[in-house]
């Protein structure tokens, strides 16, 4: 058996080693743009191939797929979605693994998706505007002083979001100020190498909470839940500092964590199949791939999304590929013959963390992150207890140069969270820079410290929901506006 | 200047669009209560950093203009009791050649004189760490700058400076006896402040304390952390007691929650057939109400305020502490005539302000008793790192009986926390206090003799 992996990151590097586990022994081609150290050897230990050149790109992809004639392609990263890589694949006939341009539409395009929900009144969902241009989003920011988030309608990277919580009378000023100024960059940075939109700017109602992520197989008919995980995305340790694609995620023991639910998981669970389903009815194709809910416990409504991912999250990828007990390839070949109700998912029960590590100058000054030498003792590592995935790195004349975004990211398994970030942190040491630049991690991920303030804030905002539950309000919401009057939001 | 009981903020913008000179100068306003005689601040922006400050409080010093001069994503401020002679030694002071460096800091460097050659002034302490700083700015990057200055000085610091190449650094000396924490504001500010009460008014979270002997360095792309000194964590007692705001978290311990303890063990220690609580406006107001819970004595709203809050025991001289006790304090006559009245407040310094209130209750209005129970313990020693705790002589604890004093003051009867109580009541253990000015005995200066 064949299968070509489209992607470089950490999470194509997780999902490569989940693939190679298959007892169906595949070889494994790969589709990247940078030669990632991780899936390279594991494409030369299972006697495939790597393809250097633009894993975005439909007809590149595809033609590789025809070239190594594989069984089917497995589709780790949302842009390749967004440009269509899997219906040029399925167009010539090679199943594939990862949502098709109508469906990725669920997280390339946030307005999209909001409407998704509104349409279909499903639960969790937030008020939001979309504009197409400056102008119109200045004035309703100059007319409304909020607690917001302002984002590129479009996924562009991940980045891009700004969060403003505007409480302070007096300092609303500035925080207007900050507000214009981001719908200027949204539109001028972020959003201008993107023509495939029309919207340009989505502001949202700020929410509070612990965040988590649901990351789902789908077939289209089912989804097949895999278990939670939580990412951090602050930079610095305690929740300082900038936003990144997260600095490392937690995991288990089981198939929530210690501050949600059973029951909270379940209508976790309800929100995204319901998105499924009714993104099948909105554009009329089956979502055959992977589906991540980014989530949040809110007062507003309990579990809520604040986005979606059409792909697996990273690092989210990498707490609970390695669990995956259930054959990957078994999983794929359901989802391609949308018969993923047989496949029973299993897991082994542990509790795992993630930590990236980072050349210093991520996220804000990728410049600087980028370009130093990098050296990991896997097998000092290995003798630690953790295990290394490969992230934003290349393979430059057979060395290891950093690319500007994680480098590493290295995973523990234990029977508790704060043991496996423990075994994690001793690894981080084994991670190297040969210029005398410094990496940076969070060494917090995974504290009983930091686990124990998320379980206060859960309980906090439980109390919250529960008690609007009872008392009907959820769906409902109102407003009063100095001179507009009384406005009633209808969830 | 002595940067005695002051009171410092730092914040840093992780994106370059904000302007925080106003979350600096609201940052003031909410650490007001630690000092009112100067204010400053140091910004860093575009055209580099700008510092301004002079006399007075915040909220009258700063104005839109100045305020507007001094535009930029990171800062630091300062408030002070203290007025020096020279308004270069304002803090923030800005010192430097090549490396230029504007630092603050609340506490006392006992070894100021030190670290420089030449005459140094005791108002210019800060000077001397700033310059040493500098100094050490020169051929090391900043998180060693600051190790090593923390190898040179001694004494009790809560500091933050900020460089002229953008960094903001910030050091708790090693026995952490004065408060400071940190907070951050989503993905957007890290911020520090003497207490945690600042952090929440500029719609910050409280994260935790800057832990004793470490240090943090914020650059536009880093956070550096490290702890480098290690030592016996001697916390200020009287920061719970008298000068932090009850709505601040520090140490761990909720300020409120701890003088409501308080309130509740004067009750129990010393408990009183009477007809009404009063507490003296603001500090005590929690120890009232405790008391009164306690004892099921109702409690009463005896004095009404006038003008903004001023601390008394901390003016700096008499005439105007005076003047304060007559402004702060105009007394509900119908709360007060006929009762027998516990009259609860914070701490006795010289017993000066007492006195008057007793005098005011008793003889004008006609309260038929009244009872002094007082929410500190003895306080019967000056402060070496800069509590402005009056010397020896002047405290009225360290040669009067409880007896005396409630005959000096004109009370029926006078009583003062007992020291285990108000150990148990900061719930912290008693070795990881600084109780000097209950005990006489200081970390630091124990430990050389």
């Amino acid at each position: 058996m064949k299968i070509l992996l489209v992607g470089e990151g950490a999470r194509e590097h997780a999902i490569a080693d989940a693939l190679s586990r298959s007892t169906y022994s595949p070889r494994i081609f790969a589709v990247m743009k940078l030669r990632n150290p991780g899936i390279s050897r594991i494409c030369e230990e299972t006697r495939g191939e790597v393809k250097l050149g633009d894993s975005t790109d439909p007809s590149f992809v595809a033609s590789i797929a025809e070239q190594f004639s594989v069984d089917f392609v497995f589709i780790g990263p949302e842009e390749p979605q967004f440009h269509g890589v899997a219906d040029e694949v399925e167009n010539r006939g090679i199943p594939c693994v990862g949502a098709k341009r109508g469906p990725s539409e669920i997280e390339m395009s946030k307005a999209f998706m909001r409407r998704l929900m509104w349409k279909y009144k499903i639960p969790g969902r937030l008020r939001f505007m979309a504009f197409k241009n400056i102008e119109d989003a200045v004035a309703y920011i100059e007319e409304y002083a909020e607690s917001i988030a302002l984002k590129p309608a479009r996924q562009a990277g991940g980045k891009g979001v700004k969060v403003i919580a505007d409480l302070q009378a007096y300092l609303k000023k500035e925080k207007e100020e900050v507000k214009k100024k981001h719908v200027r960059n949204i539109v001028e940075e972020h959003m201008r190498p993107y023509t495939d939109i029309e919207e340009r700017i989505l502001i949202e109602q700020k929410v509070e909470g612990p965040e988590y992520t649901l990351q789902c197989f789908t077939d289209g008919r089912v989804v097949k839940p895999l278990p939670l995980v939580q990412d951090n995305k602050n930079a610095y340790e305690m929740d300082i500092g900038p936003e990144t694609g997260g600095m490392g995620s937690i995991s288990g023991p089981g198939k929530t964590l210690p501050f949600i639910s059973e029951e909270e998981y379940e209508e976790s669970v309800e929100i995204v199949f319901q998105t499924v389903r009714a993104i099948e009815k909105e554009v009329g194709e089956a979502y055959k791939g992977i589906i991540a809910g980014q989530m949040m416990l809110t007062a507003l409504w309990g579990p809520t999304i604040i986005e979606f991912y059409s792909r697996f999250g990273d690092p989210e990828a990498v707490n609970v590929l390695p669990l995956l007990e259930t054959d990957l390839v078994e999983i794929s070949e359901a989802i391609i013959s949308q018969s993923l109700n047989k496949v029973k998912l299993e897991f082994r029960d542990s509790a795992t963390v993630v930590k990236c590590v980072a050349p210093r100058g991520y996220p804000n000054r990728r410049d600087l992150a980028k370009g130093h030498p990098i050296y990991v003792d896997e097998s000092k590592i290995k003798e630690a207890g953790g295990r290394v995935f490969y992230g934003s790195i290349d393979i430059v004349n057979g060395e290891m140069i950093t690319g500007g975004s994680r480098a590493v990211e290295i995973f523990a398994e234990a029977d508790t969270i704060p043991a496996a970030s423990e075994i994690a942190e001793k690894c981080v040491q084994y991670v190297t820079l040969g210029d005398g630049w410094k990496l940076f991690h969070r060494s917090d991920i995974g504290t009983e410290e930091l686990l124990n303030e998320r379980i206060e804030l859960a309980k906090l905002i439980r109390e919250i929901y529960r008690y609007r539950r009872e008392k009907n309000l959820i769906g409902r919401q109102i407003d009063w506006i100095p001179k507009r009057g009384r406005i009633e939001y209808e969830f | 200047m002595n940067s005695e009981r002051c009171g410092v903020f730092g914040i840093y913008a992780f994106d370059e669009c904000w302007n925080v000179s106003r979350f600096i100068y609201y940052g003031l306003v909410a650490l007001q209560n630690r000092g009112q005689e100067t204010c400053g601040m140091a910004v860093f922006g575009e055209k580099g950093l700008k510092v301004v400050k002079g006399k007075g409080l915040a909220e009258d010093f700063f104005t839109e203009k100045s305020l507007e001069e001094v535009k930029g994503w990171a800062g630091i401020g300062h408030v002070s009791p203290l007025e020096p002679h020279c308004n270069e030694n304002i803090q923030p002071v800005y010192v430097g050649d090549g490396v230029r460096v504007a630092l603050c800091y609340n506490g006392k460097i006992l070894n100021y004189k030190e670290l420089c050659e030449g005459e140094i002034k005791p108002e210019e302490d800060a000077v001397a760490v700033a310059n040493l700083l500098a100094k050490e700015l020169k051929h090391s990057d900043p998180l060693e700058a600051m190790e090593s200055v923390m190898e040179k000085i001694r004494g009790a610091y809560s500091l933050i400076a900020f460089t002229d190449k953008g960094e903001m650094i910030v050091a708790r000396d090693p026995k952490g006896i004065k408060p400071l924490v940190i907070g951050s504001y989503g993905f957007d500010h890290g911020a520090v402040a003497s207490e945690s009460a600042a952090i929440d008014v500029i719609g910050a979270d409280l994260k935790a304390d800057v832990k004793p002997g470490e240090i943090y360095v914020f650059n536009s792309y880093s956070i550096d952390r490290k702890r480098a000194l290690k030592d016996r964590e001697r916390h200020c007692a009287f920061e719970y007691v008298y000068f932090c705001r009850p709505d601040s978290i520090i140490n761990g311990k909720s300020v409120y929650e701890v003088r409501m303890k308080i309130g509740e063990y004067l009750a129990e220690e010393f408990p009183v057939d009477a007809d009404v609580v009063i507490g003296v406006p603001e500090t005590a107001i929690p120890f009232a109400m405790a008391y009164s819970n306690a004892t099921g004595i109702p409690i009463h709203m005896g004095f009404v305020r006038s003008g903004r809050s001023m601390r008394t025991a901390i003016r700096p001289t008499q005439f105007e502490r005076l003047v304060g006790v007559q402004l702060k304090l105009n007394p509900i006559k119908s709360a007060i005539r006929g009762k027998r009245v516990v009259l609860i407040d914070d701490s006795v310094v010289r017993g000066t302000t007492t006195r008057n209130i007793v005098n005011i209750m008793r003889n004008k209005i006609g309260a038929k008793e009244v009872h002094v129970r007082v929410g500190s313990s003895r306080l019967i020693a000056p402060c070496p790192f800069g509590v402005e705790v009056p010397g020896k002589d002047e405290l009225i604890a360290a040669h009067l009986t409880e007896e005396e004093i409630s005959k000096v003051v004109g009370a029926d009867t006078f009583a003062w926390l007992s020291l285990e109580g108000m150990v148990k009541a900061i719930g912290l253990p008693k070795d990881k206090l600084c109780m000097g000015c209950f005990t006489e005995e200081y970390p630091y200066l124990e430990e050389e003799t």
